[in-house]
């Protein structure tokens, strides 16, 4: 697309700004194709494309009206960013139920209790639908946001929780906070961060908390074991029972005064997505760039 | 009787073909050489319940997961773990052998584990259940008023649910521990004990918010490991007890870990 085909106005509105550089596909937008490759010569560095990234519903070609960054592109998120007009979501996480992001032939000889996800389900078609139907395009970012040096999902949690400030080393994961309770400082996180039933704690309610770890995602047991006495609370989105859940709770048994405090993968991971439209803003020229949390999809039986 | 010989009577009455290549189900700590005292079933070889068995006299813990915090209870990095340390060296003092039950039980007709998940949350007709039992059916209530039965029948503190509290519900597929099964159209309720959140193989969690979002009733209860798959612990316990002769054989569960 040759510049004289956009007005001599819009010319002049996008001249000298960082979107000019690029070509616009459309009249008045750039189409989806056009804005994630603005993304990822933002992002600058070598782009994976052979991951879990790239477009998983929707035409590419649409003319991008507004953008949602969220954690993960659930039925709710995609209802919200379509009755406020963005119709580009941008999801770190899967939208079709999995890593496969999306139907697969059932692998040979897999029992029906395991296999993955088939092409008339009827959650996924009815999902697609409205995704169809509302001109929406969905895309995942998730390997190229993490690695690069825009991303900081750490420090997003952190701000979150109010302890922006507080981080101990730059680009770790320890910071002071005012110190409380470990109860008191769970009800913080619960109201900071708007949780449902998903959070769980591990380890010693009473117990003292000024420096806690942050791992949003997916904690380890290499960094569990390596790292969780330097806190008296380690903070991360989820943990495999067997592993971390029994290690914190032996660290109790054991006289340890800390807590191991999980708030659910997808909790742990908006407020990152957050800190991504923040930045997003500075590609999508005058596009507008909205975040959507997911949200805490867990309640408690009563 | 040692250690040994326990697992020798275990191997003679299983039923099914002995597993030599598991590495989950082989003796984690003690001599298996020794005397045994007494015998304790619990799921998850916490500190906790190694301290409860010791204080009980029972000697050899037989469980169904791992003992140090690792399926393959890999130990090379721990070896200067000061909670490592601590914990084997508890063992050492009191004479302890740990051997794990895993691949074993779910080979198992019936599987233990499914067995007795399936009782302790109330559902009827899972007595001979095999590890994957199928759909079955219970009386048709809500989804809320399910999980409300759950809570008061299992005392967890600490379990997860997903979906319209209010949505209608008659059908069950219930897979304990990690083994949570995926939602599937003939199923209104799934019931697992762990599954990775997002990014997993089936992500039960969104599909299930998703579904409610379009009015679909189904429903997601997340046990926990624990709470999921340690009532079974003690049906093996009563099964090793029609074979194994004079030890005490006793169930001491592992604690439901979380406070919320």
């Amino acid at each position: 697309m040759k510049l004289t085909h956009i007005s001599r106005r819009r010319f002049v509105q996008i001249a000298g700004t960082a979107a000019a550089q690029f070509p616009l596909q459309g009249a008045d937008a750039p189409t989806a194709q056009a804005l994630i490759q603005r993304v990822q010569s933002a992002l600058g560095g070598e782009w994976q494309a052979d991951g879990l990234d790239g477009f998983k519903a929707g035409d590419p070609n649409t003319p991008v009206k507004g953008i949602a960054t969220t954690a993960m592109a659930t039925m709710d998120v995609l209802k919200q960013a379509s009755k406020a007009g963005a119709n580009l979501i941008v999801t770190h996480e899967p939208t079709f139920f999995g890593r496969q992001d999306g139907p697969a032939p059932p692998p040979q000889g897999a029992p029906a209790f395991f296999r993955a996800l088939s092409a008339d389900d009827p959650v996924y078609l009815a999902k697609k639908e409205f995704i169809e139907k509302n001109g929406l395009v969905v895309f995942r970012l998730h390997d190229n946001w993490l690695s690069s040096k825009q991303s900081d999902m750490t420090a997003a949690l952190a701000e979150a929780l109010g302890w922006g400030k507080r981080r101990v080393n730059p680009n770790d994961a320890l910071y002071e906070i005012p110190a409380a309770t470990a109860a008191e400082t769970v009800a913080l996180i619960r109201e900071k961060l708007n949780l449902r039933g998903g959070l769980r704690a591990v380890g010693d309610r009473t117990a003292v908390v000024r420096r806690v770890l942050l791992f949003p995602g997916f904690l380890t047991p290499a960094v569990m074991w390596k790292r969780y006495t330097e806190a008296d609370m380690t903070i991360t989105g989820e943990v495999r029972e067997w592993e971390n859940t029994f290690y914190a709770a032996d660290m109790f048994t054991a006289g340890e005064k800390r807590n191991l405090v999980t708030l659910g993968r997808i909790a742990s991971e908006d407020p990152g997505m957050r800190s991504c439209a923040e930045w997003m803003k500075s590609v999508a020229g005058d596009i507008p760039v909205r975040w959507i949390p997911a949200g805490d999809l867990y309640w408690r039986a009563v | 009787m040692t250690g040994r010989e326990v697992v020798e009577l275990i191997k003679q009455n299983i039923g099914v073909p002995w597993r030599e290549q598991s590495y989950r189900d082989t003796f984690k700590f003690g001599d298996p050489d020794a005397p045994v005292k007494g015998i304790a079933t619990t799921v998850m070889v916490t500190f906790g319940m190694l301290k409860r068995a010791n204080e009980a006299g029972l000697n050899m813990v037989i469980a169904h997961e791992d003992t140090y915090w690792n399926d393959r209870d890999e130990t090379k990095d721990l070896l200067e773990n000061p909670l490592y340390k601590k914990k084997i060296e508890y063992m050492r003092d009191n004479g302890m052998i740990v051997w794990r039950n895993h691949d074993h039980m779910h080979a198992m007709t019936p599987d233990y584990t499914v067995v007795g998940s399936l009782r302790s949350v109330g559902i009827k007709g899972g007595e001979n259940a095999t590890m994957r039992p199928g759909v079955l059916p219970i009386p048709e209530t809500t989804l809320g008023e399910f999980a409300s039965q759950v809570k008061r029948l299992t005392g967890s503190r600490a379990f997860r649910c997903v979906g319209d509290p209010k949505a209608k519900v008659s059908k069950v597929l219930l897979g304990p521990g990690y083994a949570t099964p995926r939602m599937s159209v003939e199923t209104d309720v799934v019931i697992g004990g762990e599954q990775q959140e997002a990014d997993g193989g089936f992500d039960n969690v969104e599909y299930v918010a998703d579904a409610a979002s379009l009015e679909m009733p189904k429903g997601l209860i997340m046990l926990g490991h624990v709470i999921s798959e340690q009532p079974g612990m003690e049906d093996l316990g009563k099964w090793m007890r029609t074979f194994i002769k004079g030890i005490p054989i006793q169930y001491v569960p592992a604690d439901e870990p979380f406070w919320t």
